[in-house]
């Protein structure tokens, strides 16, 4: 549907209701949305101010909505409204867009599976054996089935990118202090970034001109000149190397991007970035530590769930954090912090903390040096096709292989590049997309160059669709 | 065996700003409790700090006076501990590069020059409020996020006194900048001290670190108390434990609140929320042009240049305030002694009795220069110059109108003024019989009973000329 067509929907209330019913029909087998209403904040006229006049989106729940919940998905903060909302929405709000609900998600976006949401899993669309990656499962998938044309993720290691791989959608990671982070909860500050969900790469460009820029309540935020981008790119390059033991069907898919990008009139070649396979590893140190300060506050006393009565002075406030801690966040959160704050620790930070941040440095030296050879880099979004849930036998990942498999999406978190996920193949039902990966602020160049291919070779839709209802 | 005290201080000082250090609330001592909070100073999800350039100016004034090597980028760490107060459960602070460091403060002790080397200065955000009431916890989070700066010195004092000194001429120095009010009881300037006993000067003993120290008073009477019972310790051959004590004031003991952590358990780490930012020469301009003159400074030049004794140009440059209007005196052409005479003394004494500050008076340096004049120039006395002072801060007039309105003029009359001696002589006569002797010893009181009799108006010069030509008279005649 076209914005105009959302504009026409949102602002007619029988249409509207139509669409909330196969909205909420469509929710019941996917789990996507934590809420969803289409009254609340729906335009009333058919027209109105602003480049997205009249589209409605979802929001990942780990970003703030004024007078929305706040739940992040998890036990601790279930009942937390907030009272403020984000710089994203905002500026999304501003350019015409309504939110009209809040999206499921890994607990506070620790996880790639959809799974580890203390409000049940979300399933992909597509196949609902198969899980719809994460963290923002619920973003992507609301995306993909139709729900809504757009949606707000973040990404911290690849939780707006692989969900969209996995989901057949377009998820645009932007340069790291491009969208402000004001409002968006933290997981790991230095690799977070608000990133953007969308159903066509012209949604997304609007989407992320709209959001884009310096934000006075976010002092990691940049304004940067939008890049003009310049038709598609003469020479791409590919990781060849470091790709070796990639499953067999996304080397296919991989091959049929290359080949897609080659009869747009690209170059592909091969690049060096041996430091991709310490990437993961180096990824997970730092998040974790991040992780470990920021849900630090999480204790029950001043807003969300709280576990005992904390009566008395000193030693029973610690009980009380202690039991609403233990019983508030999920096994993956709580390993997390473990780990986080193990490789904090006093005669340990040299070890992991200082390290990984060595290797950080040595990345973006690498990536840097490779974009200076070629100008866009060509990765799979992950090894793997989306997998099936709740298993590990078969093609199921446990938890340790699923960290180790964020190594393409974890470098753009960790050098700050933007990255833009694409589909490129149904894969007979379980889509597989690859990612584009540019220079700081070349987010329009990478919507330009997907816009392109898409328009050559558009991307398939899933079965659970909502169709033309709406 | 003697014991050698090294003791350090952690001075923390609350800035003067209008908003928070990292977000819009107000900055406010005894509002409402959680009245000034939003969001951000209450940590909840998504927040992110904003940092306060104010904050970073007044930081980087106070790391300037103490003459530091200046960090020429500001970037912060985050501390990380749980504690009800604190909102986020990590403290924003500074840790890998301080905004100031190897600096000192000189001041006086007991009349002695000291310096005391300053570590560090760093930036942080102050913590909320836990109070105890009953069985009941309860959280104000008004002073959470205000701007705190921490000056850490070394281990150069050696005794309480010493201590407090130290903190009396730091809050003098502090209020001179203008960068905190120096209110103890209100918290805005408060001190943790590390206290360590050794047995031997090459090396510190243990660190022992004391807070709740609420006044300069409890600064030294806590390290008194450490020096006595760490030196006890030794004395048994005993080991003194590196400890976080706490002092009880209604006791006068020091107890054990934790034994001391190692800096590292606070698993410091970058704060990934506020990159560090390179300072423009533009910034350490403006913390130049805000430099003053400090306190001690600005002590001896007065004292030298106006004859001061130790007790007066204390007075006048201890108080920003004292020393503003002493110095707006000195530019109206007043004699220097003769207005730190009046200050130290009756102005001091009325403003006390009225509850009056010199700032919130009627008297200006204009109306003081005025009524020294008056009296300098004999057209009222000096008891007279008094009661005008009164006069001025009860009912906020100029002197010289106070002079003419109150009919305060000095009785100069020599016809007015005979008549009175005449009737005081007629009243005595052993004193004649005395002047009339030749004993000039009566003279003083003859002018204090004419003094009296007029109300103090009349004029002590007039009343002597006139005894004098009475005596003359009796021995010609
Ligand atoms: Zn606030």
């Amino acid at each position: 549907m076209t914005t105009q067509q959302w504009a026409a929907t949102a602002s007619d209330s029988a249409r509207r209701g139509k669409w909330s019913a196969r909205v909420a029909e469509l929710n019941g087998e996917l789990n996507a949305l934590l809420s969803f209403d289409a009254d609340a904040r729906a335009p009333v006229a058919v027209s109105g101010d602003g480049p997205l006049f009249g589209v409605p989106f979802v929001v990942k729940d780990n970003i703030a909505v004024d007078g929305l919940p706040l739940t992040c998905g998890s036990r601790l903060l279930a009942d937390l409204v907030s009272p403020y909302s984000a710089t994203a929405v905002a500026r999304l709000e501003q350019a015409g867009a309504w939110v009209a609900g809040k999206a499921n998600l890994d607990e506070f976006g620790m996880g790639s599976s959809g799974q580890h949401s203390a409000f049940g899993p979300v399933r992909n669309p597509w196949d609902h054996r198969a899980v719809p990656g994460g963290s923002s499962s619920g973003s992507a998938a609301a995306v993909a089935a139709g729900m809504v044309p757009l949606a707000l993720g973040s990404d911290t290691g690849g939780s707006v990118r692989q969900p969209a791989s996995f989901c057949g959608v377009y998820g645009l990671k932007p340069t790291y202090g491009a969208v402000s982070r004001f409002g968006l909860v933290a997981y790991a500050s230095s690799l977070d970034v608000v990133g953007i969900i969308a159903d066509t790469p012209q949604l997304a460009r609007a989407a992320f001109a709209a959001v884009r820029g310096a934000d006075e309540w976010d002092q990691s935020s940049v304004t940067a000149a939008a890049s003009q981008p310049a038709g598609m790119p003469s020479k791409v390059g590919v990781p060849r190397v470091a790709l070796a033991g990639l499953d067999a069907r996304v080397a296919e898919v991989l091959a049929t991007a290359e080949h897609q990008l080659e009869e747009s009139g690209c170059t592909v070649v091969d690049v060096e970035l041996p430091a991709l396979e310490h990437v993961a590893a180096a990824y997970y140190v730092i998040a974790t530590a991040e992780a470990s300060a920021n849900l630090a506050r999480y204790d029950g006393i001043r807003y969300g769930a709280r576990v005992g009565d904390g009566g008395g002075p000193g030693e029973d406030a610690e009980k009380l954090v202690r039991a609403t801690r233990s019983a508030g966040f999920g096994q993956e959160v709580k390993t997390r912090i473990l780990t986080g704050t193990f490789v904090l620790r006093s005669g340990f930070q040299e070890q992991y903390y200082q390290r990984a941040q060595r290797v950080r440095t040595l990345v973006r030296e690498e990536v840097e040096r490779e974009l200076r050879r070629c100008d866009l880099l060509l990765l799979p979004t992950y090894p793997v096709p989306p997998f099936t849930a709740g298993s590990t036998a078969g093609d199921g990942l446990d938890e340790l292989q699923q960290k180790q498999a964020d190594l393409f999406t974890g470098i753009a978190n960790l050098t700050g590049h933007p990255a833009l996920a694409f589909p490129v193949d149904s894969n007979g039902g379980r889509p597989i997309g690859m990612q584009l990966m540019g220079p700081a602020h070349s987010e329009e160049q990478l919507l330009a160059v997907v816009e392109r291919l898409t328009e050559r070779w558009p991307p398939p839709r899933p079965g659970s669709h909502i169709g033309e209802v709406a | 065996m003697s014991e050698v005290t090294h003791v350090g201080l952690e001075i923390h000082v609350q800035l003067l700003t209008e908003s928070k250090v990292f977000c819009a609330c107000r900055n406010s001592y005894g509002d409402e409790a959680n009245s000034n909070v939003c969001p951000v100073c209450l940590g909840y999800p998504g927040i992110l700090p904003a940092l306060n350039e104010e904050a970073v100016t007044k930081a980087y004034q106070i790391a300037s006076a103490l003459g530091c090597t200046l960090s020429h980028s500001v970037g912060f760490e985050r501390k990380n501990y749980f504690y009800p107060d604190l909102p986020k459960n990590y403290q924003i602070s500074q840790y890998a590069a301080p905004l100031g460091s190897d600096g000192q403060f000189l001041y006086e002790c007991d009349g002695q020059e000291r310096r005391v080397r300053i570590r560090e200065v760093h930036l942080e955000e102050d913590a909320g409020k836990m109070i105890h009431a009953g069985d009941l916890s309860l959280l104000d989070y008004n002073r959470a996020g205000t701007p705190l700066v921490e000056v850490v010195t070394q281990p150069d004092l050696r005794s309480g006194a010493d201590a407090e000194q130290l903190l009396t001429a730091f809050r003098s120095l502090v209020r001179y900048i203008g960068v905190c009010d120096g209110n103890m009881e209100h918290g805005s300037l408060r001190a943790d001290a590390n206290i360590s006993v050794s047995d031997t000067e090459d090396r510190l003993g243990a660190k022992v670190e004391v807070k709740n120290l609420n006044s300069f008073k409890f600064v030294r009477a806590a390290i008194g108390f450490e020096e006595l019972r760490q030196a006890a310790e030794l004395v048994a051959g005993r080991e003194v434990v590196s400890e976080t004590r706490l002092w009880n004031e209604n006791r006068d003991v020091t107890k054990t609140m934790r034994v001391k952590e190692t800096d590292s358990d606070y698993r410091y780490f970058g704060e990934p929320d506020l990159p560090p930012y390179p300072l423009a020469p533009a910034f350490f301009d403006e913390v130049a042009a805000r430099a003053v003159e400090l306190p001690l400074a600005k002590r001896r030049r007065l004292a030298a240049a106006h004859s001061l004794s130790d007790a007066q140009s204390a007075f006048v440059t201890a108080e920003p305030e004292t020393a503003r209007f002493f110095e707006r005196c000195l530019t109206s052409g007043a004699d220097g002694k003769a207005v730190a005479n009046w200050l130290a003394a009756d102005v001091q004494r009325l403003l006390r009795q009225r509850g009056e500050t010199l700032g919130s008076s009627a008297l200006s340096p204009e109306r003081l220069v005025q009524l020294l004049s008056l009296v300098d120039r004999g057209e009222i006395t000096g008891k007279i110059g008094k009661q005008v002072l009164q006069a001025i801060l009860e009912s906020d007039r100029d002197p010289a109108a106070i002079v003419e309105e109150d009919g305060l003029r000095p009785v100069t009359d020599a016809a007015a003024l005979g008549q009175v001696l005449s009737e005081v002589l007629a009243e005595h006569p052993q004193v004649r019989a005395q002047l009339s002797g030749g004993d000039r010893k009566p003279v003083g009181f003859l002018i204090g009973k004419v003094m009296q009799r007029t109300a103090g108006q009349a004029d002590p010069g007039a009343i002597r000329t006139l005894i004098e030509a009475e005596v003359a008279e009796e021995a010609g005649g």
